[in-house]
């Protein structure tokens, strides 16, 4: 069940003459975009995909909302400018947390996964959209809005919005906005980073619209030009295959359970940090970033010594 | 199924098809032309930077790469215009035979297959 004003279903033209642009401006030389037609195929039917899954969940989340909002703390009027105000703001950090969830837990990643399992960073890897959020239950985050008051119509406008914000910042065709924008904005530049696999880009970069809540929880780092960003994710997967892109975190979660050998080993499998094993021999993203740190301690090292050791 | 959803899926697939269509027209991947040495070095250093490459072998149409790190096999191959890595037990590529002029290495996550041509199987230098 959807709002009758869908900001995502207004947009959808919208996406696909900016997709056709990216490709044509490429296609001619004027903008920077790479794209492999069987990886923007995946993206595409992903797209299509969620939304038949949303469709799916959509009553039930949309019921539970509705449930929430009845037992609701205030009645937040929809027509007042500054209930939209805070709004955007409430939704915006609750969308900060939900995502920094998605990538740092291993039974919200297993839905979010499909969303990085591109190598590649065009308009179509925005719309690689997950068929298993509904079932994850990341939705229940964005309840409390609701039972503060705000009417579950114009949470799901609002989510809407944040949506198609963000889609026009999957691509490489634009470098970056004015020095103001990226300071408070969520643009291409930061969100290539968090698209980025490379150990020092690992889990940043969270934001929805607002980059603001990556610079105050810690969690922002900024392009560097010297290290451009290499997409995906940390083993990138072998095959375009549809179902394996959609599928294959909670086969190996599934996987993973069956071989648990203590409830401890269980959990850890399910909501430790994506690559948690019992005996430490999997990479998490805290791991590889510690490894490459060390490999940069070490590179400095060498650099400092090397003039020292040519002078007498 | 009301038909205005049917109709909006059925536009919806049409449209992911053009789409596809343009972007294969477009001719826009990223090039990846058949791996040298210092090429397929270079990816093994982005993809296993703490581990020390003695030996490379490149498969014959230069689409993959085993190397040998101590233990280990480290294995590149292409998927689209980018790579796939992963790492094996080295003795257990090592053990795998060819046929019909390829070698499918079991042993990796994925499963690959490379092409051999003219390159002998398993890659003595690399073991050397």
């Amino acid at each position: 069940m959807k709002p009758a004003f869908d900001p995502v279903q207004l947009a959808i033209p919208f996406f696909v003459i900016a997709i056709v642009l990216e490709v044509l401006l490429a296609r001619f030389g004027k903008a920077r975009a790479n794209y492999e037609p069987r990886d923007a195929a995946t993206s595409l039917m992903m797209g299509l995909g969620s939304t038949i899954a949303g469709l799916l969940t959509g009553g039930v989340v949309f019921a539970a909302s509705l449930w929430i909002y009845e037992h609701r703390l205030f009645t937040i009027p929809m027509t007042a400018i500054w209930a939209w105000v805070v709004l955007f703001f409430a939704e915006d950090l609750t969308y900060y947390w939900f995502h920094r969830l998605s990538h740092e837990r291993r039974f919200w990643w297993a839905s979010h996964v499909n969303h990085h399992s591109s190598t590649h960073y065009n308009l179509t890897t925005a719309l690689r959209q997950t068929w298993t959020g509904g079932v994850a239950g990341t939705w229940l985050l964005w309840l409390p809005l609701s039972f503060l008051g705000f009417p579950p119509a114009m949470v799901a406008i609002q989510k809407g919005i944040s949506l198609v914000y963000q889609f026009w910042i999957h691509t490489e065709a634009v470098r970056r906005m004015p020095a103001w924008f990226e300071a408070v904005f969520n643009t291409p530049s930061h969100h290539r980073v968090h698209h980025a696999r490379n150990p020092r880009y690992l889990d940043a970069n969270y934001a929805g619209i607002l980059i603001i809540w990556d610079r105050m929880f810690g969690t922002f780092i900024p392009e560097d030009d010297a290290e451009p960003c290499r997409y995906g994710i940390v083993r990138n997967l072998p095959t375009f295959n549809l179902f394996t892109n959609v599928f294959h975190e909670w086969i190996g979660i599934a996987k993973d359970l069956a071989g648990s050998r203590s409830p401890r080993e269980a959990v850890g499998y399910l909501f430790g940090p994506p690559g948690w094993s019992p005996d430490g021999t999997r990479e998490t993203s805290h791991t590889l970033k510690a490894k490459w740190r060390a490999r940069e301690v070490l590179r400095e090292t060498i650099q400092e010594s090397a003039p020292a050791d040519s002078h007498p | 199924m009301n038909n205005a959803l049917l109709i909006q899926l059925l536009g919806s697939a049409l449209a992911v098809a053009l789409l596809v269509g343009l972007s294969a027209w477009a001719r826009i991947a990223r090039p990846s032309p058949p791996l040298d040495e210092p090429r397929a070095r270079a990816l093994l250093a982005e993809e296993f930077p703490d581990h020390r490459v003695e030996a490379v072998w490149i498969a014959g149409d230069g689409a993959a790469v085993v190397a040998r790190a101590g233990d280990l096999a480290l294995v590149l191959w292409r998927k689209g215009d980018g790579y796939v890595a992963r790492s094996a037990a080295w003795r257990d590529v090592v053990a795998t035979s060819p046929a019909d002029g390829r070698v499918r290495l079991a042993a990796v996550d994925g499963a690959p297959r490379l092409w051999l041509g003219e390159r002998a199987w398993p890659p003595l230098e690399a073991a050397a």
